[in-house]
């Protein structure tokens, strides 16, 4: 069951297609989990339909219906399918991955927090996979921007609430937070975010010039 | 004004039945087009549907953008290549066919907007807009009332309120570029997105 969604705003930038990409794969990977969402995505959808359905029309000339008839027979382009169908993911997260979690490389931040970059081309915003340890604690940060967050598999709590598969959490620039993992399952989440994080205490802030954010 | 669509309605008018299905089934001349273009690529019907719905996709490639006319004409051509290949997927009990065509027009704008900025992506705006099956008819009924009702709505918002979904929708602009063209501040962009959501009774249960 998830409990925490994305706000009507992002919910209909996404729709009208307004969103960065990096943002829109999060919030497309949240509708993959919540049924509510995607029937308010679908309505949302509508109101860019009868919108279109009233545009002032625009003439077009008949020798590009012409061009247009003739090239009704090439065959559709191949669409991609992805290599795994590890069915818990959602399908565009399966085809970022290129795979399924077995495929990515993790790279140790803390003792029990590992980061793995992927790719959605924006250059504006990181695109990546945290795993925390079953219990285990991210030092309390904050971020220079604003962070979505996606829980993919086991869950997390910070003191605003816990967290469970399919859930979206938003946090804008200053929020501070220091998530714990759940017991008994390791926790993997999406973050998708436009500044490096920011440990605020003064035992963590020795890493700090070694957060970059690896948007890509 | 904005409502043209003369048979989206009839479901509210009708008194509520419960569980007879299919009562929302749609017959409009637009959704008959699309199921004999997917099922018999018919290209009569893909004609008619081209000359109805060509100068729309070109009015929506020239909204607030800077898009030439022949990139508009571009948009026309590749909207209707994937609606001729795409048309056997449309399910009339599902979506009506100017929302259908809005999403593929929308998505290939996208792209379209991404190509001229050298904006390299692996992911199309297909890809992030996954169409998910919605299987069980009871919930296709009721999501099919909820848009119906969206648009039979849309005729009744005070015009500040429709201006700022057209800014967001037709000319693709984020809330804070509406706000700026529009000389508003942004909160007063939001509590007009807000309100119209309301009116437009969007189903936010999930709150």
């Amino acid at each position: 069951m998830v409990n925490h969604h994305p706000s009507t705003d992002f919910l209909m930038e996404y729709s009208a297609g307004t969103l960065p990409v990096a943002q829109a794969a999060c919030v497309s990977a949240h509708i993959d989990y919540c049924d509510k969402c995607r029937r308010a995505h679908e309505q949302f959808q509508s109101i860019g339909g009868t919108l279109f359905d009233a545009l002032e029309p625009v003439p077009v000339t008949d020798s590009l219906l012409e061009r247009i008839l003739a090239q009704l027979d090439d065959p559709a382009p191949l669409t991609f399918t992805p290599a795994t169908q590890d069915e818990a993911l959602p399908g565009l997260l399966r085809r970022i991955i290129n795979g399924d979690f077995s495929q990515l490389v993790w790279k140790r931040v803390t003792k029990s927090l590992s980061v793995s970059y992927l790719s959605t081309g924006d250059t504006d915003y990181e695109f990546a996979l945290f795993r925390i340890a079953a219990g285990g604690r991210i030092p309390e940060h904050r971020h220079g921007g604003s962070e979505m967050t996606l829980v993919l598999e086991g869950g997390f709590s910070d003191g605003h609430g816990s967290y469970h598969p399919g859930d979206f959490v938003f946090r804008s620039q200053d929020d501070t937070h220091a998530p714990v993992a759940l017991d008994g399952e390791h926790c993997i989440c999406l973050a998708v975010t436009d500044a490096p994080l920011k440990f605020t205490r003064w035992q963590h802030r020795w890493m700090n010039p070694f957060m970059q954010l690896r948007a890509s | 004004m904005i409502e043209q669509n003369n048979d989206s309605g009839t479901e509210s008018n009708r008194p509520n039945t419960g569980w007879t299905i299919p009562s929302g089934r749609r017959t409009d001349e637009w959704s008959e087009c699309l199921v004999l273009i997917g099922n018999k690529q018919d290209r009569a019907a893909f004609t008619r549907f081209f000359r109805h719905f060509g100068p729309l996709i070109k009015a929506f490639a020239l909204s607030g953008s800077s898009l030439s006319a022949a990139h508009a004409d571009e948009l026309v051509q590749e909207v209707m290549i994937k609606v001729w290949q795409k048309a056997g997927g449309f399910n009339p009990e599902k979506a009506a066919a100017s929302t259908w065509v809005y999403t593929i027009a929308r998505n290939c704008r996208t792209d379209m907007f991404r190509r001229l900025q050298k904006f390299d992506t692996q992911l199309a705006a297909e890809d992030l807009n996954i169409e998910l099956e919605e299987e069980e008819p009871f919930a296709v009924l009721h999501n099919r009332r909820g848009a119906d009702r969206v648009r039979e709505l849309m005729g009744q918002l005070p015009p500040d309120q429709a201006q700022i979904l057209a800014k967001v929708y037709m000319e693709g602009k984020s809330h804070s570029e509406a706000a700026a063209e529009l000389d508003l501040p942004l909160g007063t962009v939001k509590s007009r997105v807000r309100l119209a959501i309301q009116k437009l009774q969007v189903q936010m249960d999930r709150l």
